[in-house]
């Protein structure tokens, strides 16, 4: 490569060198063309006189031989249409002149002598011939023509040098351009190089934007994931809150019947809606949309007045407005729930030093005036008698990540999820505040006139079970795992507890049981596992499969064994085992 | 300059120049021999080997020395020219060349006497309007000829056409 470039470099200059000796020799050779015609161009004007004089001698010879100077001097006077002709003598054989003519006013030579010191001053060019007859010189004739002007031979040369300029402004344009193209080449290359060069720290830093691209993106999903947990934790407090609040009330030692049959109720609800918010969440994870159901909006409202009680505290009174007609929505009652839940406790949130919340229905068409929605809609309005917001606060309420709640107090995500649950269902969110005086957070949902599907309703279990038998019951979790047992027991049963597959194997081997409860997800053996091992060495034991993670029985498969979802109710439990004990 | 003018002096014959006036006689001697150069007789009438073209005179010679001088100072082809005088009874048998002189009516004898024989004749407009191939005229003080080139064809002759174009009028052959 070093020798190339040395070599290129040596010859770096070639181009001009050889143009300049190109044009050099192109202005040689039109010199020496310019004096090769000059000089041809005399001995060629020579000649030619020298052909004239001598057809003119052949022409004249009778008439020289007879003297017959008339005839003679028609010949010579044929010569006058040549007009660079500039005079013609015929002497005889003596050299007198018989005949000719001079083109300019002087007097004609009488004799050859004459005429040729005539020819020999001027310098035209003189043709002689001799007028022979049979071999005998019978007279001269002689000639003289002009020699062309110089000045057109000068047109003639200039032309020549003309052309000559031109071939070497050619040839110099050529060897410039192509001086300059062997340098644009020479560049280009360098810039390709460079170009290679720069294309591979480019690989480099796209690879190294790419990494971060990857780390920002993995850095956005955990952000997103503590988002997310946020949120969840801030639902799942608001229903632990009525858990809690409900379980300390059934503490109470003098509560009425009826007051700790409400508790129960509220705490079975809140547990209802909380195993919904963890299926809502499963089913976010799995990106499947979520079914909406018919919903009598002021049965819900008046349903969940206990569970606002107890969550926005005493120092709040909750006021409901309910509209006398019908108000029937086609929404997913968990997420309207949690709607009018965040609603609520943000309302709670602006009266820190308590007010009154009010809650009210209302149907009616839209006022929208910047959509063309014109549906019969379901205003579902939250009032309360906080501080309210600034212009500033309220046009930024529904951006997610938004919050003028102290750290760790709010997600900023609870108002845009409420706007996003809205618009999902076909409806709107709308906010109007008054600083000091309140804020009034309006979900407009269409309204449906699809009949009601009833809501399942707490029913109180009672305690006597169909069928027991012998349980063996195995869950790693000790929390869970007592409180199946204690259920079992409740229902009955006799229960043997094992907190793994391999214990519950051991178990079983040790002794007789009507039905195994498993857990399907347990650290060494699946439930499924266990069941499979069951099933080969007692096949005549009925298996039962729990789970809270479905998601492994869709992978795995329950092999046409019941599976109980969690959290499950006592119900749901004794049914199941009814049915594996018969 | 003087030599020049003392060369022209030398030159008594040089026809057509101003500074000397020949003759009718001696032009016409002059030129009677010239003829031979411009003219080409049939194979068989030139004379065979060395032997000279004969010009013949037929009739009254009027030349007299003038033409034997003239004669002898040509030759043609390398041949000499001979002057032969012929009597009244010669019918001219290999005679080139014949200047038939005398009356018209005595030169159309001449002229019918050559018959068709390839000669060449010449005839003078002082002896009348009897024409041979050539015939002699004054013109403008000059001496000048008519060339009958039709005849000279008929005797298988041919005339150079720089004679032609030196005749005042040419009979053109057919």
């Amino acid at each position: 490569m070093k020798r190339v470039t040395r070599l290129v470099g040596r010859f770096r200059n070639a181009p001009v060198i050889g143009t300049a000796v190109l044009v050099g020799l192109l202005v040689l050779i039109g010199m020496g063309a310019i004096v090769q015609s000059e000089a041809s161009f005399r001995s060629q004007k020579q000649q030619e006189a020298q052909v004239q004089a001598a057809i003119l001698a052949a022409s004249v010879v009778a008439a020289l031989d007879f003297g017959d100077a008339a005839t003679a001097q028609e010949a010579a006077d044929a010569m006058r249409a040549n007009g660079q002709m500039r005079g013609v003598g015929i002497y005889d054989r003596h050299g007198l002149r018989v005949a000719g003519f001079r083109r300019d006013a002087g007097d004609s030579p009488r004799n050859v002598q004459e005429s040729r010191r005539l020819t020999a001053s001027s310098e035209s060019i003189v043709g002689e011939a001799p007028v022979m007859r049979g071999g005998e010189r019978i007279g001269l004739v002689r000639l003289s023509v002009d020699a062309q002007p110089f000045e057109t031979r000068v047109g003639t040369y200039l032309l020549v040098g003309l052309l000559v300029i031109m071939a070497a402004l050619v040839v110099t344009v050529l060897g410039v351009a192509q001086g300059a193209l062997r340098r644009a080449n020479r560049a280009l290359g360098e810039r390709a190089a460079a170009l290679v060069l720069s294309n591979a720290a480019l690989k480099v830093q796209i690879d190294e934007r790419e990494k971060a691209e990857e780390q920002l993106r993995q850095a956005q999903k955990m952000q997103a994931l503590g988002l997310l947990t946020g949120g969840i934790a801030h639902d799942f407090n608001n229903l632990l809150t009525v858990i809690q609040g409900s379980a300390d009330m059934l503490c109470r030692p003098d509560l009425k019947p009826e007051r700790r049959l409400r508790y129960a109720e509220a705490i079975v609800q809140a547990g209802e809606r909380a195993a919904a918010l963890t299926r809502q969440l499963l089913a976010f994870a799995r990106r499947q949309p979520l079914r909406p159901e018919t919903i009598d909006v002021n049965a819900m409202v008046a349903g969940m007045i206990d569970l606002f009680d107890r969550t926005l505290g005493e120092r709040i009174a909750i006021r409901t407005e309910l509209s006398d007609d019908a108000c029937v929505v086609e929404a997913d009652r968990a997420q309207l729930a949690s709607a009018l839940l965040n609603i609520a406790v943000n309302a709670r949130d602006a009266m820190p030093d308590g007010g009154t919340l009010t809650i009210s229905t209302g149907s009616g068409r839209t006022s929208s005036d910047n959509d063309d929605m014109d549906q019969p809609m379901i205003a579902l309005s939250v009032a309360d008698t906080g501080a309210g917001m600034d212009a500033a606060t309220l046009a930024r309420a529904m951006e997610p990540f938004f919050t003028t709640k102290g750290t760790g107090k709010g997600t900023g995500l609870g108002l845009s999820q409420v706007y996003g649950f809205a618009t999902q269902s076909g409806g709107d969110l709308r906010i109007a505040s008054i600083p000091g005086k309140g804020t009034t957070v309006t979900l407009l949902l269409p309204s449906s006139d699809k009949p009601l599907v009833a809501e399942e309703q707490f029913q109180p279990i009672s305690g006597s079970a169909r069928r027991t038998g012998s349980v063996l019951l195995v869950e790693d979790n000790d929390a869970v795992g007592e409180f199946a047992e204690s259920l079992l027991s409740e229902l009955g049963h006799r229960v043997v507890r094992a907190r793994s597959g391999e214990e519950a194997l051991e178990r079983v081997h040790g002794g007789k049981f009507d039905v195994v409860l498993t857990d399907v997800v347990m650290p060494v053996m699946s439930g499924i596992e266990l069941a499979e091992q069951l099933a080969t060495e007692r096949p005549e034991l009925r298996v039962v499969l729990t789970t809270g993670f479905s998601e492994e029985i869709a992978l795995s498969g329950a092999g046409g064994r019941p599976v109980i979802l969690k959290p499950y109710r006592l119900e749901t439990l004794a049914t199941v085992l009814d049915e594996a004990l018969a | 300059m003087i030599g020049v003018i003392a060369l022209l002096a030398a030159v008594p014959f040089a026809p057509c120049t101003t500074s000397a006036q020949p003759s009718e006689d001696a032009v016409k001697a002059a030129f009677l021999p010239k003829f031979a150069h411009y003219v080409a007789w049939p194979a068989a009438a030139v004379p065979a080997g060395d032997a000279p073209f004969v010009l013949c005179i037929m009739g009254p010679d009027p030349f007299g020395r003038l033409i034997d001088a003239a004669a002898a100072s040509e030759s043609i082809d390398g041949r000499p020219l001979a002057v032969r005088r012929l009597g009244a009874s010669d019918n001219g048998a290999g005679c080139q060349m014949a200047y038939l002189s005398g009356g018209e009516r005595q030169v159309a004898q001449e002229i019918a006497a050559l018959g068709r024989q390839p000669t060449l004749t010449v005839t003078d407009a002082r002896a009348g309007n009897a024409h041979g191939i050539i015939h002699f005229v004054l013109s403008g003080g000059r001496v000048r000829f008519l060339i009958d080139d039709a005849t000279a064809a008929e005797r298988g002759i041919a005339i150079n056409s720089r004679l032609l174009a030196l005749a005042i009028s040419v009979k053109q052959r057919p």
